[in-house]
């Protein structure tokens, strides 16, 4: 958000051509809620279930263990099969099938969860650059972009006072609604003619946020 | 008529041809971002249609809703919308 208020001024700062190094770890902060609800629910069921390594195999349908309603035809099945790679014999696949088939989709391991959490670790955020880039991109108008800072100004000034205690002071959850909202119209403006710099955007989301709701980065900002 | 003048006047009819389509281009960046502007203010407008520059930094813009309004650059540097009759 910071970096829109200076994005229709037009006073010419130093260039910082940095290229955006894709380290990690500027975000401590950052809710990464997608991996941990996630990790539970695949969980879950492997735990009522046979660990991975043994129900993947052709056998599944013979180690699946039944949670509640196992008929007891199945119940000499499982026993036989301890090793995946032996086949079920004939008598247990002709029971089977229809307790066995169940069980199986929760199987799924849990690795597909963390991949996400991997790619979407957030670059450090680069006010100035980003900033620079707000300045120059042609896919907001100037008058949005002298529009977008006066917003951007005022959000600053709630901030402000909220910090001091002055005035009608709003609550950090209505300061957040109001800053998610900015950015959502910053978006909308930038997603159409320059999808790179609002997916940057997107990405330094959080870390702006960060500077914003900690009052002493705030203070720095602000000087 | 000789030779030259009509080099001028085919010259002229030339720039011309090419000049407007990019009045046109400029004239629908304008009414862009006067579209975009009133939307961030959360008015009614659709999109702007027409635009009449009023002075410097001052805009009659006309919607496709019927809405009208005079958007403008004030003197703290703050962009205002202000609806018209």
């Amino acid at each position: 958000m910071l970096p829109l208020a200076g994005c229709a001024s037009h006073k010419t700062e130093p260039q910082v051509a940095q290229p955006q190094p894709q380290t990690v770890a500027t975000q401590p902060e950052t809710p990464e809620p997608v991996a941990e609800p996630q990790e539970p629910a695949a969980s879950k069921p492997t735990a009522s279930s046979p660990a991975p390594g043994e129900a993947a195999p052709a056998g599944t349908p013979a180690t699946a263990p039944v949670p509640s309603g196992a008929t007891q035809a199945t119940k000499p099945a499982t026993t036989p099969a301890p090793n995946g790679a032996n086949p079920a014999p004939k008598a247990a696949t002709k029971t089977a099938p229809p307790v066995a088939r169940a069980p199986t989709p929760p199987v799924r391991p849990p690795k597909p969860a963390a991949a996400p959490v991997a790619s979407t670790v957030a670059a450090p955020l680069d006010l100035a650059a980003l900033k620079e880039k707000l300045k120059a991109t042609k896919a907001i108008g100037v008058f949005t972009k002298i529009s977008l800072k006066n917003q951007v100004d005022d959000l600053m000034k709630q901030f402000s006072d909220h910090y001091q205690g002055k005035g009608k002071t709003t609550t950090m959850p209505e300061l957040r609604r109001a800053y998610d909202l900015l950015l959502m119209k910053v978006l909308s403006l930038l997603q159409d003619s320059d999808q790179t710099l609002a997916s940057e955007v997107v990405s330094s989301r959080e870390a702006i946020w960060g500077l914003l709701s900690d009052p002493k980065k705030f203070a720095t900002l602000q000087g | 008529m000789n030779k030259l003048t009509l080099v001028v006047a085919r010259s002229l009819v030339m720039a011309a041809l090419f000049a407007v389509p990019l009045f046109a281009d400029d004239d629908e960046a304008l009414k862009k971002d006067l579209t975009a502007v009133i939307a961030l203010q959360g008015l009614p407008c659709g999109q702007v249609v027409a635009v009449t520059e009023l002075a410097k930094d001052d805009y009659a813009a006309t919607c496709k809703d019927g809405n009208k309004y005079r958007v403008y650059m004030n003197a703290d540097g703050r962009v205002v919308v202000e609806k018209r009759k």
